[in-house]
């Protein structure tokens, strides 16, 4: 009787902790949170159905991915490249999502406002991240420790390593409980922003920039339209380098793009060159930073040589040129 | 208990589909890659090659994710419910909400399941509950490691750092042996029944063959992802 008893709370115990866990971490528990909150008329706490596949790259998520507002005037360190991205993703945060990284400050002695403003943020950023490189080392762990606490990036990592996997940002975010996913995102926005910080150029530095990012009256089609890259004028067959390592996403020929390659550098990290004459790596091909991949062109929708260069993070274009050091003369002739 | 049994599914189904969408938007970039050589070539459809950007690229594929999450839940969830098709001439239309709840009057034992997985073996009864074992088992896995992250991070400034430790992992430990033996080896088994009751309805040899296929091709990548990226039982003992 006693143990027909005990054996029907176990059943139920575990039955308890399916639903919940399913209630909070899974698509159809969303599902199920939104219809309750759609039939009682009240707000749903759960996330957008998509953001359950998230990764690492918080696409799903409305916070926004922001570009420097201050121009660089040096290339970057490894070091300086990780402290922007840092900078700018705890701008992106709401103040909830920041308090782990603000008490980490307030330890330092770092007040909030600085490490949010534009010029001095980046330093302050820099400061965080010191103090965190000797318990953690890897630049992946230390970005969780920064935007989800110390004692549960520790305990992550230390999961990890049970599972004998990579600490990545993805596999350490994998192991913490609920309530860490906004700060986990802004963690991944930081790795991306430092990665495309870090990037090399497609081609010669001194290349013009003969068409720059962002709105314009379309040379071939007539009408104003969003250019969601940047067209370097280089004669054809100039040779075109992987700006990091990556591996070959798609390397394809359209009417449009022409010879185009797509390269996924992880991290949320996506280069594409388009119009090249020749392609010289396959789908699936691992590249190492500044190897030959294409050869540039004239294919495509295109009015003359140049390669179309595209920078895209968490799958959103960005304006490759707010993430370089060097200013160059940009000429507005709207060429393609 | 079969609420229990349709969350377990659940989060083993979540925990496989995943560590499958990287691979889905790799699938999808090239299938985007082959219509744009293919819209490319005329004029006319040109413009179609801008139809799809990266972002979308990357929402379809994780469209498809939860798509495929959902339908697997469906082929694995439903049997483990209990519920079981019944037909129009056996029940009668009044009667069919009670004949779903109660599924078939009589529940073949494990034995005589396993007797004719080996005597008549068709896809859907093997790979159906071996698909459910496997997602059951990355499920439990999902539960423990929320279990363990959860009491360790809420305890350990009232218990201290190493005993919220032991804790956590002695509880973590605790919920996956009670989850495999309280609702795992159930899900498996009506899964089995279900399989068996679908072939033995078959009429033929063939169309016992061909039952279920379409949702064992549905459930048995997931299962595969689960095996491979989802179920980490010795990182409890470590």
């Amino acid at each position: 009787m006693f143990a027909s008893r005990a054996r029907g709370l176990l059943d139920f115990c575990m039955a308890v902790l399916c639903v919940w866990t399913a209630y909070h971490h899974t698509p159809a528990g969303a599902l199920v949170r939104k219809a309750s909150a759609w039939a009682f008329s009240s707000k749903s706490t759960a996330r957008p159905l998509l953001a359950y596949y998230d990764g690492m790259t918080g696409t799903s998520l409305a916070a926004p991915m922001l570009a420097p507002e201050v121009s660089l005037v040096r290339p970057l360190t490894d070091a300086e490249s990780l402290a922007w991205g840092t900078h700018l993703a705890l701008k992106g945060l709401d103040a909830r999502a920041r308090e782990p990284s603000a008490a980490l400050a307030q330890e330092l002695g770092i007040p909030m406002d600085r490490l949010l403003d534009s010029v001095e943020g980046p330093v302050a950023a820099r400061r965080l991240h010191a103090a965190l490189e000797e318990d953690f080392p890897r630049e992946e762990a230390r970005l969780t420790a920064l935007f989800v606490g110390r004692v549960p990036a520790r305990y992550a990592q230390e999961r990890v390593v049970a599972e004998g996997g990579e600490p990545t940002l993805e596999s350490l975010n994998r192991q913490l409980p609920p309530g860490f996913e906004t700060a986990s995102v802004g963690a991944a926005q930081a790795l991306a922003l430092s990665t495309a910080f870090g990037l090399a150029w497609p081609v010669s530095e001194s290349a013009r920039v003969s068409s720059p990012f962002g709105e314009r009256h379309h040379p071939v089609l007539g009408t104003r339209r969003m250019h969601t890259g940047v067209d370097l004028s280089v004669p054809t067959g100039t040779a075109v380098s992987a700006v990091a390592e990556g591996v070959v996403r798609r390397a394809s020929e359209d009417a449009v793009n022409g010879r185009v390659l797509v390269l996924d550098h992880g991290r949320g990290v996506t280069t594409a060159y388009c119009h090249n004459s020749e392609l010289l790596v396959r789908v699936g091909e691992r590249v190492t930073r500044g190897q030959l991949i294409a050869r540039s062109g004239n294919t495509g929708r295109s009015t003359g040589p140049h390669l179309h260069y595209q920078l895209e993070l968490a799958s959103r274009p960005m304006d490759p040129l707010k993430f370089r050091a060097s200013v160059r003369a940009v000429s507005h002739d709207n060429a393609p | 208990m079969p609420l229990g049994l349709l969350a377990l599914v659940a989060v083993g189904v979540h925990a496989a589909a995943d560590t499958l969408d990287d691979r889905l938007v790799a699938l999808v970039d090239r299938a985007d890659a082959a219509f744009d050589g293919l819209v490319g070539r005329y004029d006319v459809t040109a413009p179609m090659v801008e139809w799809v950007s990266l972002e979308l690229r990357t929402r379809i594929a994780r469209i498809l994710a939860l798509t495929w999450e959902l339908a697997a839940d469906l082929v694995l969830a439903l049997p483990a419910l209990g519920y079981r098709e019944a037909t129009t001439a056996a029940v009668k239309p009044a009667e069919a909400w009670r004949a779903a709840l109660e599924g078939p009057k009589e529940k073949p034992s494990w034995r005589a399941l396993w007797r004719r997985c080996l005597r008549q073996p068709t896809p859907m009864r093997w790979l159906r509950p071996l698909a459910t074992a496997a997602v059951v088992v990355a499920g439990a896995c999902t539960v423990a490691k929320l279990m363990q992250g959860t009491v360790y991070l809420s305890w350990r400034e009232l218990m201290g750092d190493q005993i919220s430790d032991w804790v956590a992992r002695g509880m973590a430990l605790g919920a996956l042996v009670g989850v495999l033996a309280t609702l795992g080896w159930r899900a498996v088994l009506r899964n089995l029944q279900h399989a068996d009751a679908a072939c033995a309805q078959a009429r033929g040899g063939r169309q016992a063959f061909t039952r279920g296929l379409l949702g064992c091709a549905v459930v048995v990548p997931l299962a595969l992802a689960a095996v491979l990226d989802a179920t980490p039982l010795l990182s409890f003992l470590r």
